[in-house]
């Protein structure tokens, strides 16, 4: 320090001497300064800003990007809801025509039946024209007759013609008696025409049921075909859910698949015993994970056959038969493997036991007493987890399913804010940034204001508002 | 052409990867050499230190692992020292069986009537410590039961190379205190202090006295 001092004696005239010489110096070269300072604030804040810039552009593409792929995947659901909807309406529609034939033929009959009966009903027998006055005719005439003979006749005539007339009655009593019966058997027939005609009222109430479902699907289509704010809004919501649920679900398959992998892991070394290792896994440990492995994969294999989850298109499109196949050979292969992971437990339980024994046997004590700690229940216990924990491990397939759909929305979704987050910063510093060196610029300004001061004084007062602009710049 | 050769990379680099990714089982091994002093007072201790071993060290050992068991006495650098060795199946009851007859042989050794005049521990610590680098082992472990008081016979030299004890975890158990230590525990700590010196000079990855056998679990668990 001491070297740098023209007056070593006197530093205090050394350094005022620098600061003149420095502030004479930077007089002259302030406009240089002035631009070093610009092109670093530029050099370092404008690149941010750009690298702001970028990053909000790419949050907007990847936003749009996801929107899109929402709002397609919200269109592929409903169409498929649609789709089954129809194809509800048609079984429906197809298992009520189908019945229709016979309906129609049972109402046909009934109704051929009642007009057969309403006809009969019409068949009318004729009354006894008259005979009523007649007999009365023939009554007053009897008494007023004189002949003998003309009474007798009139006589046997009124006879007969009450006779006639009882038997008329009869007749009709009898003729009445039938229709009635008739009508009566008519009862039976109506109501089964009713019951037809409710019968036919359901179907009919069933298919204006799947209508007006097709409606709200159809509503619920057009709603998310116009790509209104709302509907993304809601389709995000409903895809943020299922992340999550589906999440939360894998984890707790994954604690089981973790259960499950230390349940076989140590009797697997009694089958697979190897003195290599894979990425640091005995290769014991490794034929335990490949099972659990294997327990889930072929459980995405079952219920991609079922139907349930759609991650293969090639098992979907395939013929009822050959899923069948598939589904067959993959509870088989379940029902092999929980067999194998159940006598692995009971291995595992046995294996325990023996070091348990041997624990206790080298550390002095008798055997015996490690007998007492083996337990039956415990047995039973692990074998059955292990035939239980593959059918579990099976089922993660329809969550992993949805987990795969939804993440791919809650990525682009936790990409897009961590840009977006990163873009507020990189702004927020390139602010900071252009603060900090237009404060370098003023101090600078502060500096050599004593040289710039004596310049203005020389040269008018117009200059010393150049050398203010050219510090503001 | 070009299809081809890009395939072969990517064959050969696919090979290579699965070749690098399985690796041999010995890093994750575990070799122990349990030395026991046979000379002088220490001799009486011998059924102490069989039991120590066998409740503490043996039931610690996982399938892979090794135990060698040497005696110390007058000249211990010597194959004859070394009383028995096991390497455990990888089997856990193939390795079951190994320790029931590793326990039995070292019962039959603490009912024997070995004894020495002189204590060579440099030579049985040395011998000890070529059959630990034999094993290639990731984890080496020597259980030294002495009161760690070498007396050399005439004529024996023991000089301990600079990488002899390399990776290796030394530990000094019951060490039993002679007449002189009780006099002066100076002697004792000197003398222990000595032993900690020389070993760690020599490449020792550590050095550690346990006074406790109940500690050994805890102390394999925390050098493995």
């Amino acid at each position: 320090m001491n070297n740098l001092y023209f007056l070593p004696e006197m530093p205090g005239v050394s350094i005022a001497v620098w600061i003149v010489a420095s502030m004479i110096f930077l007089f002259f070269a302030r406009e240089s300064v002035h631009k070093m300072i610009q092109a670093f604030s530029e050099a370092t804040a404008g690149g941010l800003r750009k690298l702001a810039a970028w990053m909000k552009q790419t949050a907007e593409a990847m936003r749009e990007k996801d929107r899109k792929v929402l709002l397609e995947s919200g269109v592929a659901k409903i169409q498929g809801e649609i789709l089954q909807e129809f194809s509800k309406i048609d079984m429906a529609n197809t298992k009520a025509l189908s019945g229709y034939p016979k309906l129609q033929l049972k109402l046909d009959d009934n109704l051929s039946q009642i007009e057969r009966d309403y006809s009969e009903c019409g068949q009318v027998s004729p009354e006894a024209p008259g005979w009523s006055e007649v007999i009365e005719a023939i009554g007053k005439a009897q008494g007023s007759a004189s002949d003998r003979i003309i009474e007798n006749m009139l006589s046997e005539m009124h006879k007969s013609a009450v006779d006639g007339e009882k038997k008329a009655l009869s007749e009709f009593r009898e003729t009445t008696a039938k229709r009635h019966k008739i009508l009566s058997s008519m009862a039976p027939i109506w109501k089964r025409v009713e019951k037809i005609g409710k019968e036919i009222n359901s179907q009919v109430e069933k298919v204006m049921e799947n209508s007006r479902n097709i409606e709200t699907y159809m509503t619920r289509y057009e709603k998310i075909s116009a790509a209104e704010p709302e509907s993304i809004d809601m389709l995000s919501s409903k895809v943020t859910k299922l992340f999550i649920i589906s999440l939360i679900v894998i984890s707790v398959g994954l604690v089981g698949a973790f259960i499950n992998f230390n349940l076989i892991a140590l009797p697997m070394s009694e089958l697979v015993p190897a003195g290599v290792r894979v990425a640091g896994m005995a290769v014991s440990e490794v034929s335990a994970l490949v099972i659990v492995a294997l327990e889930l994969v072929l459980g995405i294999f079952m219920f991609e056959a079922i139907g349930v989850t759609h991650t293969f298109p090639q098992i979907s499109n395939m013929t009822r038969g050959k899923r069948k196949i598939i589904l067959f050979g993959c509870l088989l292969g379940l029902l092999f493997l929980s067999t194998v992971e159940a006598s692995l437990a009971v291995l595992r339980e046995n294996l325990a036991e023996a070091k348990t024994a041997l624990d206790i046997s080298l550390a002095g004590s008798s055997t015996a007493s490690a007998e007492n700690v083996n337990s039956q229940i415990t047995l039973i216990g692990q074998a059955l987890l292990g035939f239980v924990l593959p059918w579990i491990l099976a089922v993660i397939a329809i969550p992993l399913e949805m987990f795969i759909e939804a993440s791919q929305h809650a990525f682009a979704r936790f990409y897009t804010i961590l840009i977006s987050l990163l873009c507020h910063l990189a702004n927020a510093i390139a602010y900071l940034v252009d603060g900090l060196f237009n404060i370098l610029m003023h101090v600078f300004d502060i500096y050599i204001i004593i040289p710039t001061q004596i310049a203005n004084l020389f040269n008018g007062n117009g200059r010393s508002a150049d050398v203010s602009q050219g510090g503001q710049a | 052409m070009m299809n081809k050769i890009s395939k072969n990379l990517v064959l050969a680099v696919s090979v290579t990867a699965a070749v690098a990714a399985c690796s041999d089982n010995k890093y994750y091994e575990t070799s122990y050499c349990a030395l026991v002093d046979v000379s002088g007072t220490y001799a009486s201790e011998k059924a102490t230190v069989v039991n120590t071993i066998k409740a503490g060290i043996v039931p610690e050992m996982i399938p892979g692992d090794s135990l060698f068991f040497v005696m110390i006495d007058s000249n211990s650098y010597s194959e004859d020292n070394l009383v028995t060795k096991m390497t455990l199946d990888y089997r856990p009851t193939k390795a079951n069986s190994q320790k029931l007859a590793v326990a039995a042989k070292l019962e039959d050794f603490g009912r024997g009537k070995a004894r020495s005049r002189m204590t060579d521990i440099s030579g049985a610590l040395m011998l000890c410590s070529d059959y630990l680098k034999s094993t290639q082992s990731g984890t080496q472990v020597m259980f030294v039961f002495s009161d760690m008081n070498e007396e050399l016979p005439k004529g024996v030299v023991r000089k301990f190379a600079g990488d002899e004890f390399a990776g290796i975890d030394i530990v000094a158990m019951n060490i039993i205190k002679l007449k002189k230590d009780s006099s002066n525990p100076e002697v004792y700590r000197t003398r222990l202090h000595d032993w900690e010196e020389r070993t760690l000079n020599s490449g020792a990855r550590s050095w550690k006295t346990l006074v406790d056998a109940t500690k050994i679990p805890e102390y394999i668990n925390e050098v493995k």
